[in-house]
């Protein structure tokens, strides 16, 4: 879970700084073509004005290309936000449809989840406002449910799902 | 479980849970310019010039990602809508409000008016100041301060003097009635924000400036 924030601000960092790099420089841009436009006013035989033309639209069409490519980098970025949402949200069905095949009570279900997720027995206990012998008596049950060893092996179960060689429930 | 859950489970047409950075600098960008140039200094000073052409930039910028940003921040996802406005507001009468993928049609008809008062009051300012770019307006402010005149004797040596006066007469009254109009549409557009975040339960300004905070 720490990996998503991470990636999720240093991506909003990225599209911050481009953004205020694109109005820096349409700002320049605009100020550049109010130049332009004031010099062929007051004189209007300018041998400037095809040099300055060419810088004119070359800094137009970089705002157009900022613009698409910031646009790109945040589509990217949200494309990828999405892919791991639904990668976490297929994880949590496969670990929802095996729990439910192992017959887990509710309780069960938390503390299994809990344990998952690293957290260890005090903790658990914490957490749920339990007894440290109650979580213990639960992981084991849960343990011989699941038909493993301990929490190592438990875990190990949905880390071999998510290599891609699907275990079968008995 | 449900922490897992969350993060799949998005609805389909809910404005965005944070603005992109490019709509979120313009819009802050432009309002602190206009509040600034409307209530603190004064028209034709160094700073208000500036300002203004900020304001052009920032509203040029929008207008392109109007056309090349994401979707949400697209035209095509609020067209301007009359109708569907006045539908809107009467649902915010009655109670029963609906999800937009972007801005919702009132809030949409108030961007493009807010838009368009804009340019009114930039190209009014630009004729005031006879398109002089900050960088000229601060040359001309330094040669007046050194004793040098003659940069205020250009604009009243012209020959249809008459025709200019008028002109910048005119631009000089619109200028001021439509930032008037900006400022009324700024409390309109605020009052707005408070009703809709109130009728959606939603708290509608957290996407404009950092998004939700997530723990």
């Amino acid at each position: 879970m720490t990996a998503g924030p991470d990636l999720r601000t240093a991506g909003r960092r990225q599209t911050a700084a481009l953004s205020v790099f694109l109005l820096v420089q349409t700002l320049g841009t605009v100020f550049f073509v109010g130049d332009v436009i004031g010099d062929l006013r007051k004189d209007p035989a300018s041998m400037h004005f095809a040099f300055e033309a060419i810088v004119t639209a070359a800094l137009v069409l970089g705002i157009l290309f900022g613009s698409f490519a910031l646009r790109r980098t945040i589509e990217l970025l949200r494309a990828q936000d999405q892919a791991l949402a639904v990668a976490r949200g297929a994880l949590s069905d496969v670990i929802e449809r095996q729990f439910q095949s192992w017959a887990f009570t509710p309780a069960e279900r938390d503390v299994g989840l809990l344990a998952l997720k690293g957290l260890d027995v005090a903790e658990i206990a914490e957490l749920r406002g339990a007894a440290q012998g109650t979580v213990r008596a639960q992981l084991t049950r849960i343990y011989s449910k699941a038909g493993v060893s301990g929490r190592a092996q438990f875990a190990a179960f949905f880390v071999e799902d998510l290599l891609g060689q699907g275990v079968t429930a008995s | 479980m449900a922490a897992l859950r969350t993060l799949t489970a998005e609805a389909p047409a809910a404005p965005p849970a944070l603005w992109d950075p490019v709509v979120r600098l313009t819009h802050w960008g432009i309002a602190l310019s206009v509040l600034i140039n409307a209530l603190v200094n004064k028209g034709g000073s160094l700073l208000h010039v500036s300002l203004g052409w900020l304001v052009m930039a920032l509203l040029i910028l929008r207008l392109v990602w109007g056309a090349l940003g994401p979707s949400e921040a697209r035209f095509s996802a609020f067209p301007p809508n009359p109708v569907a406005a006045v539908r809107h507001l009467g649902q915010l009468v009655s109670g029963r409000v609906r999800e937009y993928p972007s801005h919702n049609p009132a809030g949409a008809l108030m961007a493009y008016v807010f838009w368009a008062t804009l340019a009114v009051v930039t190209a009014t300012g630009l004729i005031l100041t006879g398109g002089a770019t900050p960088m000229q307006v601060a040359a001309e402010k330094a040669a007046v301060a050194s004793g040098d005149w003659s940069a205020l004797i250009k604009e009243s040596e012209g020959e249809s003097s008459d025709e200019d006066t008028a002109l910048r007469h005119t631009a000089e009254e619109v200028h001021d009635v439509a930032a008037n109009l900006l400022l009324f549409l700024a409390a309109l557009h605020v009052a707005g924000v408070v009703v809709e975040s109130r009728a959606m339960r939603r708290n509608l300004v957290a996407p404009m400036v950092l998004g939700q905070r997530r723990k």
